[in-house]
């Protein structure tokens, strides 16, 4: 019986002993993890947009990994832009991401390029206590796109030209880009039509025809706009032109008529209301007056006397 | 009366006795009244702050019925201060000498009544700090918009109609009050002194007020009841089942004369037997406003009959399912019960001069103004439970209603309010309007003196006729 006692006590000491042990090591592995904070995931997004005004700009959208693993645009991360001058990188510009994650950079007019006039313009995150480092570059070459309306026949047709510049500083045609055709609205752009895109030929031009069932403003005017998007060699090109071939729009000088049911109220309701109460208040008032003389009036030969 | 041993002066000062005699003491059981008034008022504060801290949905009321008892009592409480309106000014266009020692308490429950009806539908908001936007942003062609205007309208005119008859009676207080150490009696001196306006009771100053009180009269009654009108305005001009009705406007007109007028008697009742003042309200009076309330009552009957009886003659849809559920279904027994309970109960009983007796009378009357009260809820809530859309596919309790303790408590918390101000009105001025009081005296006393004089004179001319007849025979005998 006794030597059955203290093997049982022998197996409650192992017991505790493992237990022991394996507390230990759980919390030198919680303290493990406490200590090497790993800096989470990013990823970063680079494009290059060369507007209608000819400014250009290089816009970095930044995500970082959360919590649930999923990647969420991330707000006020520096952001560092350099372009490529031969061998070294020259810091252009820092900028802090937006709510949705964007750093925008104004790409200087004069950027160093290489032989073939391609600039390589690179976005970094550095050295941030959260996020890892992160880098991204783009390698495009400089392009026109112009619009031109051609006023043949009643068609609606646009000229789109493509052009670049070569080592020589002549302008050469681009062929085989493909222009997307777009209208501008008042809250974004709308493709014109099913089939809204033209491809350039050796000349570098593309033709386009509108329809012709476009509503444009008062006088009858729309924007024209015309995309190069997402091109290997040349990113994001877009031009607009301004043609008068919308239909003209009729504003209506009075889209909430007063009536019971719209914001504003009749003129007979407000004229009854503001002349019944008028009158009630304008006798209010005279009252109050009537008052005050009674006061004016009492005030000298006021007498308390204390019974 | 006997006119020879009359005392003009000293009946004058025994009403001024009578009238002041109340606001001298604050006695235990006033102490007590106000103590439990407050404690009830604090739950309800500490109900209302729960409601506000936790929204509506701590109220019983959900998605389909969003005007519950708040609104129903603010209906209500509106009804009742139709009575300051009624009996005050009616009776003074119509110069009814036994009002006088009525008006007051009358336009009191006007002015409390107001007082407390106009927070009604701030409680039944869930965003009370977004008032503001009814002004700011408010249409003037909503319904709302004018039940607004038409309230605040009412409220102040009905408390200029409430201070106007004071001012006399301020003045005599501010003169009789005794001015001891304590800081209360020294408060009261200047609140007398402040509301008497510098009153002397000069000539001009009397012509001053007679004058404004005979435009206030004249401008309160329509006043009152475009309030009323419009407070129906804001059922009838929906398109829903036993609101959408014509009769509507005169129907709560109606009923809020009906009820206000019994609730003046109570108050009436009331204060004559606490303030001990059997001497001035009379049995002539219960007779007298039982017989106004009788009248009312026969017109609010009139119209209830209207307003049920034409649209369950023609059952459409909608008002058909509405009328089932009040005539047959979950609403019937306290429908019927205020039929015959609350309208044609108390017909019976006024009808006859026994039942304008003060006991019976006022019997009727808790009876009218607890129905009245019932009525209005009859008006909100079932209506809410019958939209032309059927209720599908909602939790189960959001199809009934029936208010629950934080509506309870809140809207205990509200009358106990208009009770407190009663309390503290009724211990600090004067329950009847003193001059107006005297008045009647001075008139009937120089009724008794003319009829007196025209008496004596009669005997004269009497006697010197019969001189003359003597003196007249005598010589045809010589």
């Amino acid at each position: 019986m006794k030597v059955r006692l203290i093997h049982i006590k022998s197996i409650h000491n192992k017991i505790i002993c493992l237990l022991l042990t394996a507390i230990l090591f759980a919390n030198i592995s919680f303290s493990q993890d406490s200590v090497s904070i790993e800096k989470r995931a990013i990823a970063m997004q680079l494009a290059f947009y060369k507007k209608a005004d000819v400014t250009k700009i290089i816009i970095a959208t930044v995500k970082g990994k959360s919590i649930s693993n999923k990647f969420l645009p991330l707000k006020s991360m520096k952001v560092n832009f350099y372009v490529q001058n031969k061998n070294d990188q020259i810091l252009l510009n820092s900028a802090l991401t937006d709510a949705s994650g964007k750093a925008t950079l104004d790409v200087p007019k004069i950027i160093p390029l290489d032989e073939n006039l391609n600039f390589t313009i690179f976005s970094k995150i550095e050295n941030d206590s959260i996020y890892q480092n992160a880098e991204e570059h783009v390698h495009f070459k400089d392009a026109n796109l112009s619009l031109i309306l051609l006023p043949k026949d009643s068609t609606q047709t646009v000229q789109a030209t493509v052009t670049e510049i070569d080592k020589n500083g002549n302008i050469i045609p681009v062929k085989g880009k493909e222009i997307k055709f777009y209208v501008k609205r008042l809250f974004g752009i709308m493709p014109a039509g099913e089939d809204f895109t033209g491809t350039t030929d050796e000349t570098g031009v593309a033709i386009f025809s509108y329809p012709k069932d476009i509503k444009g403003d008062e006088t009858g005017s729309i924007t024209l706009i015309g995309r190069i998007q997402e091109d290997e060699f040349y990113g994001n090109i877009e031009s607009k032109a301004i043609a008068p071939w919308g239909m003209a729009l009729a504003i209506d000088k009075n889209p909430f008529p007063r009536a019971l049911w719209e914001p504003q109220a009749p003129f007979p309701l407000i004229i009854t209301i503001a002349v019944l109460f008028g009158i009630v208040w304008s006798f209010y008032i005279y009252i109050v007056y009537q008052l005050r003389q009674i006061t004016k009036e009492g005030i000298p030969s006021v007498k308390s006397t204390n019974i | 009366m006997d006119i020879e041993n009359y005392n003009l002066q000293r009946e004058i000062d025994t009403i001024r006795e009578d009238c002041l005699r109340p606001t001298r003491r604050w006695g235990r059981n006033t102490q007590i009244w106000i103590a439990i008034l407050l404690i009830i008022m604090s739950w309800a504060l500490f109900c209302y702050i729960h409601q506000l801290r936790s929204g509506l949905g701590v109220t019983a009321m959900r998605n389909y019925v969003s005007w519950g008892l708040y609104i129903s009592t603010f209906v209500f409480f509106i009804g009742i201060s139709h009575s300051g309106t009624l009996v005050s000014a009616i009776l003074r266009i119509t110069k009814q000498e036994w009002r006088r020692p009525i008006t007051r308490s009358a336009e009191l429950l006007t002015f409390v009544s107001l007082l407390f009806g106009g927070i009604m539908p701030i409680i039944d908001l869930g965003r009370p700090d977004r008032i503001a936007n009814l002004v700011i942003f408010g249409r003037v062609q909503s319904p709302l918009m004018w039940d607004i205007i038409s309230i605040c309208t009412y409220f102040c005119g009905s408390t200029m109609f409430l201070f106007l008859p004071m001012i006399p009676d301020m003045a005599l207080c501010r003169d009789r009050s005794i001015v001891t150490t304590t800081r209360f009696e020294k408060f009261k001196k200047w609140l007398y002194t402040k509301l008497a306006l510098g009153w002397t009771g000069t000539k001009s100053q009397w012509h001053r007020l007679e004058n404004t009180m005979n435009i206030m009269t004249i401008v309160i009654i329509p006043v009152a009841v475009s309030v009323h009108t419009v407070v129906s305005y804001i059922f009838a001009m929906t398109l829903r089942p036993g609101w959408n009705s014509t009769v509507f406007g005169p129907y709560f007109v109606a009923g809020a004369l009906y009820s206000g007028s019994a609730g003046v008697i109570l108050g009436m009742a009331a204060f004559r037997k606490l303030y001990h003042l059997e001497k001035y309200i009379t049995l002539k009076h219960f007779d007298l406003m039982g017989k106004l309330v009788l009248a009312l009552t026969l017109i609010y009957a009139y119209l209830n009959l209207n307003e049920y009886w034409i649209p369950a003659y023609k059952m459409a849809t909608g008002e058909g399912h509405l009328l089932k559920d009040l005539f047959f279904g979950d609403y019937s027994k306290i429908f019927w019960t205020l039929q015959f309970g609350s309208v044609l109960l108390p017909i019976a009983i006024m009808s006859f001069p026994k039942g304008r007796t003060p006991l019976l009378l006022n019997i009727t009357c808790v009876i009218i103004v607890i129905g009245a009260w019932i009525k209005r809820y009859i008006i909100v809530v079932p209506t809410l439970l019958h939209p032309f859309m059927p209720i599908q596919e909602v939790p189960n309790d959001w199809s009934h209603y029936f208010p629950n303790w934080v509506e309870f408590s809140i809207t205990g918390g509200c009358l106990a309010g208009i009770f407190l101000v009663i309390t503290l009105f009724a211990k600090m001025f004067p329950m009847m309007a003193v001059w107006e009081v005297e008045e009647g005296v001075q008139i009937e006393h120089d009724k008794l003196v003319a009829i007196e004089i025209r008496k004596k004179r009669e005997a004269e001319e009497e006697a010197k006729l019969v001189a003359y007849q003597e003196a007249t025979k005598n010589a045809i005998q010589l």
